[in-house]
């Protein structure tokens, strides 16, 4: 399409349907430690993420790059992105990361999704109180 | 029937003395390569390679080895055979490298290859020699050797 | 070198580009189809407040209702069935159970009964169903969809005592409820009102929250470019991009950055304020489609923005997404839709959902 066949006149009805296109997977994980008074930085926690993959994949098979796009230090929870070839690779490496220097820790996977979008609105996280 | 397939990498380990190549053993290529392998694909990959792979054959003499896995993870073991620097046996380190000269699928294609290779090698080589008498010094050696080699190899298909 | 685990769970993502005047745009069955949502979010770049008429819309929306220990055989009151579930106007939906693992509950609108039971208690409760079309090789979950409006289903007639004998004396199914009402007359609300005075419940409200958003990096969408050629980004990045608003996702990162390399799709623009606002709780079609109608208006003054974008959540763990399409949760359950709305009346549908999930409508 060229830029002068756009003008403004009213949306013609079009439908595109894409599957697997998404080239990201969505993770909201959760960090929880023995001590709960260690703090991590983002960065730090990145870094536990990708030690528990080289052990678990070695340095070849971890090679491949994961953004943490947000990170609230005080809840120890974030979101990962990760490409689609990656998703299992990094979710078994969190299931199985067992200690942060020398004290014993867990990852917990609340949600994946390949949106983005959905990981805002969980509705397994609506809580209503009765009285 | 359904077997297990396997695949045979024929390879070279080339070092700077040949004399240190006497020192090798199984032992020591194999806990190489599984060192080698559990660095580069870690624990996944290590305990991938490790079902059915075994060091099939070694000749000290040559430096050549056999190693056997199975058919679905060899490229595991494959590239991870690089990054080998050095093989240890009774504490001596011996700086070398792994050079993978032919991947098949059966012991007997691999020999058939060994054999074309050394010839090759062999041709390679010849114009080096700095005389007759050498030259025929080598002619004599080699048809004395290849009788004996030809042996060697009938003996180990019968054991596969 | 591992091909197999570099495999992923399918998605789909459908993309409409249509006008609100156009005679058969459906973007009203869209939204009264998709029965049980969750969670709204507006986003409306270059605006500061919600305006007052916005306001009374989402300040407006249905009060629902949380039931404790509901049996299921109470929908099927002869008074019950009459008042409110004939009338069509009656969203109930069985809360904190996953569709996953226990047994799942859905009334729709459509009169329709939906019991999505794992394989004992199917066994166990002699209705008639549908091996789930989400099964792993061998079925171990049930969907028994049952019509209440069906001539059958007179309360004289055989099968209906069949029906209350089953659920009432064969696996008496009880489940906490979220049921949700649209009005319609006294006679219902009477009739409510029996029902929930015998059970424990408690009335909730949707959540309103709204903030704004400063110097808000945004992309600049042209109705005309749905695919994202020339003038717009394509359509996952623009979700992603809306999630990173409502998610609170940075998008200030560079290339080389260790933690991120996340940034705001091409073509940008930077808009000095943006206002997010998010409705929670169990939200009726009704309510929603008020809400889109607010919305259209919103354009009716000049604005500085040419788009606005509405997204809907559905509830994970409903058995059904939109219409009476089975649903399942597998690994995110997500089934969604997204408007963007232009100036000149055009509009963007998005309308994602998972693996388990059949294509959107």
């Amino acid at each position: 399409m060229r830029r002068a066949d756009i003008k403004d006149e009213p949306a013609t009805y079009e439908r595109l349907v894409y599957k697997n296109t998404s080239v990201y997977h969505y993770m909201r994980i959760s960090l929880v430690l023995e001590n709960e008074n260690t703090r991590l930085s983002a960065a730090q926690l990145k870094q536990l993420i990708v030690s528990g993959l080289r052990d678990l994949y070695g340095e070849v098979g971890s090679a491949f790059p994961f953004d943490l796009l947000k990170f609230d230090a005080r809840a120890l929870t974030g979101v990962l992105r990760v490409y689609n070839s990656g998703l299992v690779k990094l979710w078994s490496a969190l299931t199985l990361l067992g200690s942060y220097q020398n004290e014993r820790c867990s990852f917990r996977v609340t949600q994946v999704s390949p949106f983005l979008l959905t990981l805002s609105g969980n509705s397994r996280e609506l809580e209503l109180e009765l009285d | 029937m359904v077997r297990l397939k396997s695949r045979y990498l024929l390879c070279e380990v080339c070092v700077s003395d040949r004399s240190n190549l006497l020192l090798l053993d199984d032992r020591a290529i194999y806990t190489a390569t599984k060192a080698a392998v559990a660095r580069a694909h870690g624990d996944y990959g290590a305990a991938l390679s490790s079902l059915g792979f075994s060091v099939k054959y070694l000749n000290a003499h040559t430096g050549i080895v056999f190693l056997r896995c199975r058919k679905s993870h060899y490229r595991l073991i494959w590239s991870a055979l690089p990054f080998i620097a050095s093989l240890e046996n009774r504490g001596q380190r011996v700086p070398c490298f792994l050079n993978c000269l032919h991947v098949g699928g059966t012991i007997r294609t691999c020999q058939k290859y060994l054999v074309r290779y050394n010839t090759q090698q062999l041709h390679r080589m010849l114009p080096f020699c700095q005389s007759e008498a050498e030259r025929s010094e080598i002619r004599k050696s080699l048809l004395s050797c290849t009788l004996k080699k030809e042996a060697d190899d009938v003996d180990e298909e019968e054991d596969d | 070198m591992y091909p197999e685990l570099a495999k992923c769970p399918r998605s789909l993502l459908v993309c409409e580009k249509s006008n609100f005047e156009h005679e058969k745009s459906r973007h009203d069955t869209h939204v009264s189809k998709h029965y049980f949502n969750h969670k709204v979010s507006v986003v409306i770049p270059e605006c500061g407040a919600l305006s007052s008429r916005l306001a009374t819309v989402i300040n407006n929306f249905s009060k629902y209702f949380l039931v404790k220990n509901l049996p299921v055989y109470e929908f099927l009151d002869k008074d019950f069935l009459k008042n409110v579930v004939w009338n069509g106007a009656l969203y109930a939906l069985s809360y904190k159970t996953s569709i996953d693992q226990d047994n799942t509950i859905a009334l729709l609108p459509s009169s329709q009964l939906i019991l999505s039971v794992d394989k004992d208690t199917y066994e166990q409760l002699g209705l008639e169903g549908k091996p789930s079309q989400y099964n792993h090789r061998q079925p171990m979950r049930y969907v028994v969809t049952i019509d209440l409006t069906d001539k059958s289903m007179d309360p004289e007639g055989k099968r209906y005592q069949r029906v209350l004998s089953c659920l009432k004396e064969r696996v008496p199914l009880k489940s906490d409820f979220l049921l949700g009402r649209h009005n319609s007359g006294a006679n219902g609300d009477r009739a409510l009102q029996s029902l929930l005075s015998r059970y424990q419940w408690k009335e909730h409200r949707p959540v309103v929250s709204s903030h704004t958003l400063k110097d808000l990096p945004c992309p600049s969408l042209h109705a005309l470019d749905l695919r994202g050629d020339q003038r717009s980004c394509d359509p996952h990045s623009f979700l992603e991009w809306l999630g990173a608003v409502s998610a609170g996702v940075s998008c200030d990162n560079t290339a080389a950055s260790f933690l991120s390399t996340y940034i705001c799709p091409e073509p940008q623009t930077l808009v000095s304020q943006a206002l997010h606002c998010t409705v929670s709780g169990l939200l009726l079609p009704e309510d929603i489609y008020s809400l889109l109608q607010e919305l259209r208006r919103y354009f009716d003054e000049p604005k500085f923005t040419s788009w606005l974008s509405l997204t809907v959540h559905g509830f994970m763990d409903s058995p059904v997404s939109w219409g009476d399409a089975e649903h399942g949760f597998h690994k995110g359950g997500e089934n969604f839709y997204n408007l963007v709305l232009f100036k000149n009346q055009d509009y963007w549908l998005h309308m994602g959902t998972g693996s388990h999930d059949r294509c959107p409508p």
